[in-house]
C-alpha cells in the first residue's frame, strides 16, 4: 500500500519536484494562483522529515494567516504523522510569540504576556496614557490616526530617539516620541504587547543578543516562507538579522502579481532585497490547474501591463486540460445600466443557475458596499448567502463572557477583563452583580476578583448562579481541565438556542466547536489555558458559511479561496482601478497594485468567470474597468 | 548534559539546600543528616512516572519547622535541577534540538541552560500534588510551547537515573529480571545461522546426557501413559529434555562464575562473599551503561549514577582502588560514602561535607570561585581587565565571579567603581559578600600541597567533629590522654588531631576547617616556629579574636620544656630511665628536656600510660594543656 506521502510524491509534476527535492541554499519559488504552491511546501516540509529519521533538527514555516497555518499543519500532519516535535508552523505572529515568551526575559518581556489583538485593548491603552499627558496628545489626529502611526513608528523600529526625525512638524514629531515611549511603557507595565509590538520586540531581542539567533538557525535548520510577497519591512528584517549572514537555507514562496497588501508595508521591495541578499536560485511553478485556459490567458494578458515584476518570471501556463463547461461559456462579461439593476441582474442569474451552484459561488467586489446590495437581492430570492469577514468578538454576551471568564483565570488581577465577565453575565443571565463591589471585596480580603465572585454566586439561591459558581471553583483547583469547563457552558448554550431560537447564539456556537476543533490541530492537546487563550484570541470568531450558501467577499478576504463560479462585480473605472489610483497615474503602484487586485480575483475561477459592470454608480457615470480591455476581452453594449 | 546545580527546599531534613554538583561529587558526614534525601531528592525530580500511581513524595517528605507537626501547614517541598553548559555547544546540536522548547540562553555568551522545577505541596482538596515546570533565567515558569507536560517525557530520556543501594546483591542484580543485567542479555544478538546450529548440538547433548543411564529411558516411558490417561483427539509424544530447547533461553539463563584464586574453584558469584557481590553489581553497571545506554535511551544520554556507599563489606584496600573505578565510570555520578578510604581518593572540591544544625542539614565545601550580582559599568570593564587572572564578569546576568581571594585594594576600588550609582547600596552590600566568601578560599595549588602531604590524614579527616591542629606526633600522644583523662576522650568525640608539621601549613588546615565549617583549636610551641604558625594561620584574614580563642601557644620554647620546668621533670627523669637513657636522674635539667626532645614518640608514649595509671600526675600536668582541651570542648564552627 502506498502511503500518503509517497502518492503525494508520485503525484508531483516536474518543477513541483524540483521544489520539493531542492536541498540547501536559498530558493526563489515563483508560484502563480492555482499552482500548487500549499502541495509544494507540504510535501517538501514531509521528504525533508521523511529523509532524517534520526536527526532532531526542525523545521520552520511561516505563513500569512492562521487558516493557512491550520490547512499546513493538517496536510503535513497527514504527509508525516508524529511529526510535530520536528515542525513549527505557524504565522509570523505566533513565531514571534513562542521567541519571545521563551527568551523575551533578557529584554524584560516576561513569559506571561498577553496579546492585545483588539483594537479596543489598544485604545484604552492609548487613552490611559494620554489621561496621564493631555498636554502630549498629538495635534490634529484622532485616536485612531494616533494608533496608525504607533504602529507605523513600531513597524520602523523607530527608537523614541529617532522618532523625531521622521516627522516633518518638530514639536509634533517630539510629541509623538514621548508618546510612542509612554505607549510602549504602559504596555510593559500590562504585560501585554500588540501585533507590532510582537514584530518590535523580537527585533530587539536577537539584534540584542546575537546568540538567540544563531541557536534559531541551529536548530531550524530549513525555513519555508509562504505568501512573500506580504511580507512587510518589519517582518523581513527579523528574517534577515535571524539568518546572519551566513545561513540561507530559506525557502520562500512568492507572487509578484498578488502583491495586495501594499497598504499594509508589503511591498515588491521585499522581494528585491530578498533576491539581492540572499541569492536565491529560480524555480518557477507557472502551471495554473486551477482555472479553464481562457482565464489563464485572460490573467496572463492583464498582468503583462505591469512593470514591477520579477523579470524571469514566466507566463502562466494552462495545465487544466478538462473542464465541465464548454469553452464559450468559461468567461462572461455582463454590463448593466445601474448599480441596482447590476445587483438585481446577478442576483437572478445566481439565483437561476440553481441550488445546486451555490455552494460553488462565490461574489467579489473591490469594497465591501457593492457586496450589501447584491446580499438584500440574493436574500429576497431566498439564496442563502453571506458576507464573509473577520470577527474579532464574538456576538453574544454569552461567548464573550465564556472567553473572558477564562481569561481572568490567567489574570487573575485584570480589572478591566473582570469587568467584562462580570457585565456579559449580567446581561446574559439577568443578574445584577457589581464589579465594582466585588474588586473593592477582592481587595480587602486579598482573594482574587474570580474567586471573590465565585462565592457570591454559589452562595446564590438561584441554581444557575450556583452552578456557575461551582464550575469556576472547580476550574480554579485544576486549571488544566479548561476544556470541559468551556464545553458544559456550550452545552448549556446549545439549549438556550433551541429553546429560543437565537441566531446569533447558534452562529457563535458553532463557530466555537470549530475554533476548539481548529486550535487543538495546531496545538498540543495537553497545551494550558493560556496557548488555548492565545489562540481563540488572534483567530476570527466567525462560523464557516452553512452548506450551500453563496459566499460575498472582498478580493483582499478571497485571497487563498477557490471556487467553481466566480463573480467579480462593480467592474468599473473609479471602482476598480480605484478613484485614488487612477489619480496617481496608470504607470503609478497604486495602478499595479489594483491590477493585481483584479488578477487575484478573476484567478479564484475554477469553471466560470462573470465580470459583470453597470454604466451608473450611484448616480454617477462610469466607464467599464480598463482591466478588462486589458485581458482581452470585449464588453457588450 | 550534567546537573550543574540543585537547590531543594523543605525536603525532609533539608530546609533549603544550594548544592553545586560536578561530574562526580562525594556526599560526607553523619548517619541521617540528609545525604540520601539528597540523593532522592534528585532521582525524583527526574523520574516521574506517567500514569502510576504515587507521586515519589511522601507526607512524610515534608519538612517541618519548629512547632509545626501538620505538614498541611508547612511550605511545599520545591526541587530546582539545573543544567548549564560549561563551555559553548558542549551539548550536542542534536540534544539541543530535541529540547529546543525548553533550553534557555545565557545570551552573551550563547551558552545553554535549563531549569527545571519540581514543586510538591498539598492542593485545596488536601492531596499531596506534584508539579514539573520548566523555568527561565529569572526564574519564571515557561509558558507556551515551553509548558507542554510533553517536554518532559523526552527531556528525561536524556537523563536517565540509575541508583544503586548499599546492599548491593548479586542475587537480586544478576537476575533475568534486574535492571541491568536482565537487559543487557536481552539485548544480546545471536546470528540466526548460529542458533540453527547451536540447536543441533544442543539436542546431541540432550540425547548423550539422556541415554547415559538407561533407566531414564524407563521413567520417559512411564510418564507417556499421559496421554492414556488424558487424551487428546490427535496422538500427543513425551520425551525428557535436560538442556534448554533453544538457545536463546541458555542465554538468559546466563550466570556469572568468579574464582578468586587461582588454585580456588568456580563459583557463583552469590557463593562469593558481601564484597564481590557489591563490586559485581557497580561493575555491571558500568557494562550496561557503555553497551546499552544510547540504544534504551538517546545516543547523547547521560546516566546519572547514584551510588550509596560504594566500599560496603570491602577491604580498606579494595576501597581505595574502587574509587579509581568509580570515577572512571561515564556519566554523571552522586555519592554517599561513611569510609575514610575512599574519600582519600577523592578530589576536594567533589567533596560535600553535610552536617545537621537547627535550622536543619547544611552543606559545605571549597568551590573554585564565588559570584554575586553587580551590574556592568565602564570602571569595572577597567578593573577586568588589570584583574583578568582574578575576575570575570558577564553582562547578561550582571554575574562578578572571583577565583580567589579579592585583594583589600582592590575591593576598594571596586565599591568606588559603583560610588556613584543608583543602586549603591545592593552593590556595595553585594561586594562586601563576596569578598567576605572569597576570603575562604583555598587554591588549586594549596590543595595540591594538601594532596602530596596530607594523604595519609585526607581521609579521615573530613569525617571529624571538630579539628586539634597541633604540630607534631608527641602533642598528638599527649593531648588524646589528657583530652581522656578530662572526660572528653577525643576519638569518642570525633575529634581529629592534626599534627600539621607532619602534614603541610597549619595555615592551610586553619582555612580549610573555615571553609568547611569545622570547629578547631590550634595548639603550638612557643619558640620562633610555633609562633610562625599563628602567624600563618592570621595570614588567612581571621579575625583577632578568632586568633585569640583558637590559636593556644605554650608558654615554653615546645612540649618538652614545658612539662618538664612545669611539675613532671621527677616522672620524666623516670622514663628516661625506663627508656634507657644513661644517668637520666643526676643530668641537668636542659639535658632532660633534650633527651626527651630525642626520643618524641617513646616518651610521650610512656607518660601517656602513666598519666592514665596515676591520678595525681593529671594533677601535675600543665594548665595550658587542660585549658586546651577546655576550649576545644567549647568551640563551635
Amino acid at each position: 500500500m502506498t502511503t500518503h506521502y509517497e502518492q503525494a510524491i508520485q503525484e508531483l509534476t516536474v518543477n513541483q519536484r524540483q521544489a520539493v527535492y531542492w536541498q540547501d541554499g536559498a530558493a526563489l519559488v515563483l508560484a502563480g494562483p492555482g499552482s500548487g504552491k500549499t502541495r509544494v511546501l507540504t510535501t517538501r516540509i514531509a521528504r525533508i522529515i521523511q529523509e532524517s529519521p534520526k536527526q532532531t533538527f526542525r523545521i520552520l514555516a511561516l505563513t500569512f494567516t492562521n487558516k493557512a497555518a491550520d490547512e499546513m499543519n493538517n496536510r503535513v500532519a497527514t504527509l508525516c504523522p508524529d511529526c510535530e516535535d520536528r515542525l513549527s508552523i505557524g504565522t509570523f505572529h505566533a513565531f514571534c510569540t513562542n521567541l519571545l515568551r521563551q527568551h523575551g526575559s533578557h529584554i524584560g518581556v516576561q513569559t506571561t504576556f498577553t496579546i492585545y489583538s483588539l483594537e479596543d485593548d489598544r485604545r484604552q491603552v492609548l487613552r490611559d496614557v494620554l489621561k496621564h499627558d493631555p498636554d502630549n496628545k498629538p495635534v490634529g489626529h484622532d485616536e485612531n490616526q494616533i494608533l496608525k502611526i504607533i504602529d507605523g513608528l513600531m513597524s520602523r523600529f523607530a527608537t523614541p530617539n529617532s522618532t523625531p526625525t521622521l516627522f516633518r512638524d518638530q514639536a509634533q514629531g517630539a510629541r509623538y516620541a514621548k508618546l510612542y515611549e509612554q505607549y510602549n511603557k504602559e504596555l510593559r507595565r500590562l504585560n501585554a504587547l500588540d501585533f507590532n509590538s510582537l514584530l518590535y520586540q523580537t527585533h530587539q531581542l536577537v539584534t540584542t543578543y546575537p546568540a538567540v539567533a544563531a541557536r534559531y538557525r541551529r536548530t531550524y535548520r530549513y525555513w519555508l516562507i509562504d505568501e512573500f510577497q506580504d511580507t512587510n519591512t518589519a517582518q523581513y528584517r527579523i528574517i534577515r538579522e535571524l539568518a546572519g549572514n551566513d545561513f540561507n537555507n530559506v525557502f520562500v514562496v512568492a507572487d509578484d502579481d498578488q502583491i495586495i497588501y501594499e497598504w499594509n508595508g508589503a511591498s515588491y521591495q521585499q522581494l528585491l532585497r530578498f533576491r539581492e541578499e540572499f541569492n536565491p536560485t529560480f524555480i518557477q511553478l507557472p502551471t495554473n490547474y486551477r482555472c479553464p485556459p481562457s482565464i489563464v490567458n485572460a490573467a496572463n494578458n492583464l498582468v503583462s501591463h505591469n512593470s514591477t515584476r520579477t523579470p524571469q518570471k514566466a507566463p502562466l501556463l494552462a495545465g487544466r486540460t478538462t473542464t465541465q463547461l464548454p469553452e464559450s461559456q468559461h468567461i462572461r462579461v455582463l454590463t448593466y445600466d445601474t448599480d441596482n439593476d447590476e445587483a438585481v441582474g446577478i442576483a437572478t442569474t445566481i439565483h437561476q443557475a440553481g441550488r445546486e451552484t451555490w455552494g460553488s459561488t462565490i461574489v467579489m467586489a473591490r469594497t465591501r458596499a457593492l457586496l450589501e446590495n447584491l446580499l438584500q437581492q440574493l436574500k429576497e430570492r431566498d439564496v442563502p448567502a453571506l458576507i464573509a469577514q473577520r470577527r474579532d468578538h464574538f456576538l453574544t454576551p454569552h461567548f464573550q463572557w465564556l472567553q473572558a471568564v477564562l481569561h481572568q483565570f490567567t489574570r487573575p488581577l485584570d480589572k478591566r477583563n473582570f469587568r467584562v465577565v462580570v457585565d456579559a453575565y449580567n446581561q446574559m443571565n439577568g443578574a445584577v452583580y457589581t464589579t465594582d463591589d466585588l474588586i473593592r471585596e477582592a481587595e480587602q480580603t486579598s482573594v482574587d476578583y474570580l474567586g471573590v465572585w465565585a462565592t457570591h454566586l454559589t452562595e446564590s439561591t438561584e441554581v444557575v448562579h450556583r452552578t456557575t459558581g461551582e464550575y469556576i471553583t472547580g476550574l480554579r483547583r485544576h486549571p488544566d481541565n479548561h476544556s470541559a469547563f468551556s464545553d458544559y457552558f456550550v452545552q448549556q448554550f446549545k439549549k438556550t438556542t433551541v429553546e429560543e431560537g437565537y441566531d446569533d447564539l447558534a452562529e457563535d456556537c458553532s463557530a466555537w466547536t470549530e475554533l476548539k476543533k481548529n486550535i487543538s490541530h495546531t496545538i498540543d492537546p495537553n497545551a494550558g489555558l493560556d496557548q488555548f487563550l492565545q489562540q481563540l484570541d488572534l483567530r476570527s470568531k466567525e462560523p464557516s458559511p452553512p452548506k450551500g450558501s453563496v459566499r460575498l467577499m472582498t478580493i483582499h478576504a478571497a485571497k487563498g479561496t477557490e471556487a467553481e463560479y466566480v463573480y467579480v462585480i462593480g467592474m468599473a473605472e473609479d471602482n476598480i482601478p480605484s478613484f485614488q489610483s487612477i489619480k496617481k497615474g496608470n504607470e503609478s503602484r497604486e495602478m499595479e497594485e489594483e491590477r493585481r487586485n483584479c488578477f487575484v480575483a478573476i484567478t479564484r475561477t475554477k469553471e466560470q468567470l462573470t465580470l459583470s459592470t453597470a454604466k451608473q454608480y450611484r448616480g454617477w457615470q462610469k466607464k467599464p474597468s480598463r482591466f478588462i480591455k486589458e485581458m482581452g476581452l470585449s464588453i457588450p453594449a | 548534559m550534567e546537573i550543574t546545580r540543585v537547590i531543594i527546599e523543605n525536603f525532609r531534613s533539608i530546609k533549603q539546600a544550594d548544592i553545586v554538583l560536578g561530574h562526580t561529587t562525594v556526599f560526607i558526614g553523619p548517619n541521617n543528616v540528609g545525604k540520601t534525601a539528597i540523593l532522592d531528592a534528585v532521582r525524583i525530580a527526574l523520574s516521574r512516572r506517567w500514569g502510576r500511581s504515587g507521586t515519589g513524595f511522601l507526607e512524610t517528605d515534608i519538612y517541618l519547622p519548629g512547632g509545626i507537626t501538620d505538614p498541611k501547614q508547612a511550605d511545599p517541598i520545591t526541587i530546582h535541577i539545573e543544567f548549564q553548559e560549561r563551555t559553548l555547544n558542549e551539548w550536542t546540536a542534536d540534544l539541543q534540538n530535541a529540547l529546543d522548547d525548553v533550553i534557555q540562553i545565557e545570551p552573551v555568551s550563547g551558552r545553554s541552560f535549563i531549569i527545571l522545577k519540581v514543586t510538591c505541596g498539598f492542593n485545596d482538596t488536601g492531596t499531596l500534588e506534584p508539579r514539573w515546570e520548566f523555568l527561565n533565567m529569572d526564574r519564571q515558569a515557561l509558558t507556551g510551547k515551553g509548558a507542554r507536560s510533553t517536554n518532559l517525557q523526552e527531556f528525561f530520556q536524556y537523563l536517565p537515573v540509575f541508583y544503586l543501594k548499599p546492599s548491593r546483591d548479586a542475587d537480586e542484580e544478576f537476575s533475568a529480571r534486574s535492571q541491568f543485567w536482565g537487559r543487557l542479555l536481552k539485548a544480546m544478538n545471536v546470528p540466526e545461522a548460529l542458533q540453527a546450529t547451536l540447536r543441533t548440538s544442543l539436542d546431541n547433548l540432550n540425547k548423550q546426557l539422556l541415554t547415559a543411564d538407561p533407566r531414564l529411558d524407563t521413567v520417559a516411558t512411564d510418564l507417556k501413559n499421559i496421554a492414556k490417561v488424558a487424551p487428546a483427539e490427535t496422538p500427543g509424544d513425551l520425551t525428557l529434555r535436560a538442556v534448554a530447547l533453544q538457545p536463546w533461553d541458555m542465554l538468559q539463563k546466563t550466570e556469572v562464575i568468579y574464582k578468586s584464586h587461582q588454585d580456588q574453584p568456580w563459583l557463583p558469584l552469590t557463593s562469593h562473599g558481601h564484597g564481590v557481590q557489591s563490586l559485581a553489581v557497580i561493575f555491571l553497571f558500568n557494562a550496561y551503561v557503555k553497551l546499552l545506554l544510547a540504544e534504551a535511551y538517546r545516543p547523547d544520554s547521560t546516566a546519572i549514577l547514584e551510588l550509596e556507599e560504594p566500599e560496603t563489606h570491602l577491604h580498606p584496600q579494595a576501597t581505595r582502588s574502587l574509587c579509581s573505578t568509580i570515577l572512571n565510570i561515564s556519566g554523571q555520578k552522586l555519592l554517599t560514602t561513611h569510609s575514610p578510604y575512599f574519600v582519600q581518593r577523592v578530589p576536594f572540591r567533589d567533596l560535600r561535607l553535610l552536617r545537621m544544625t537547627k535550622t536543619g542539614t547544611t552543606i559545605s565545601w571549597l568551590p573554585p570561585n564565588y559570584s554575586t550580582t553587580i551590574p556592568a559599568s565602564p570602571a569595572l570593564s577597567q578593573l577586568l581587565q588589570q584583574h583578568a587572572d582574578l575576575l570575570t564578569h558577564d553582562a547578561s546576568t550582571s554575574t562578578l565571579t572571583t577565583k580567589g581571594v579579592i585583594p583589600e585594594d582592590l575591593y576598594r576600588r571596586l565599591l568606588t567603581a559603583y560610588a556613584n550609582h543608583a543602586e549603591v547600596k545592593k552593590i556595595v552590600a553585594n561586594l562586601k559578600a563576596l569578598k567576605e566568601q572569597a576570603e575562604h578560599h583555598i587554591a588549586d595549588d594549596e590543595l595540591a600541597q594538601l594532596e602530596t602531604w596530607a594523604r595519609r590524614i585526607r581521609g579521615e579527616i573530613f569525617f571529624a567533629r571538630k579539628w586539634l591542629i597541633v604540630e607534631g606526633q608527641s602533642d598528638y600522644l599527649i593531648m588524646h590522654t589528657i583530652g581522656a583523662l578530662m572526660g572528653y576522650p577525643l576519638d569518642e568525640h570525633g575529634i581529629s588531631v592534626i599534627d600539621a608539621q607532619n602534614n603541610g601549613n597549619p595555615g592551610t588546615f586553619a582555612a580549610l576547617a573555615r571553609a568547611l565549617a569545622i570547629p578547631w583549636i590550634a595548639m603550638f610551641d612557643g619558640d620562633s616556629a610555633g609562633q610562625s604558625y599563628v602567624a600563618q594561620i592570621k595570614k588567612r584574614n581571621f579575625e583577632a579574636k578568632v586568633i585569640a580563642e583558637q590559636c593556644i601557644v605554650i608558654p615554653a620554647t615546645d612540649l618538652e620544656e614545658l612539662l618538664v620546668t612545669n611539675g613532671l621533670e621527677q616522672e620524666l627523669r623516670t622514663i628516661l630511665k625506663r627508656l634507657g637513657v644513661q644517668n637520666p636522674q643526676t643530668i641537668p635539667t636542659p639535658d632532660v628536656i633534650s633527651e626527651l626532645r630525642a626520643n618524641k614518640i617513646e616518651y610521650a608514649t610512656e607518660l601517656a600510660t602513666d598519666l592514665q595509671a596515676d591520678p595525681t600526675l593529671f594533677a601535675k600536668t600543665p594548665a595550658i594543656l587542660k585549658e586546651t582541651i577546655t576550649r576545644l570542648q567549647a568551640v563551635q564552627a
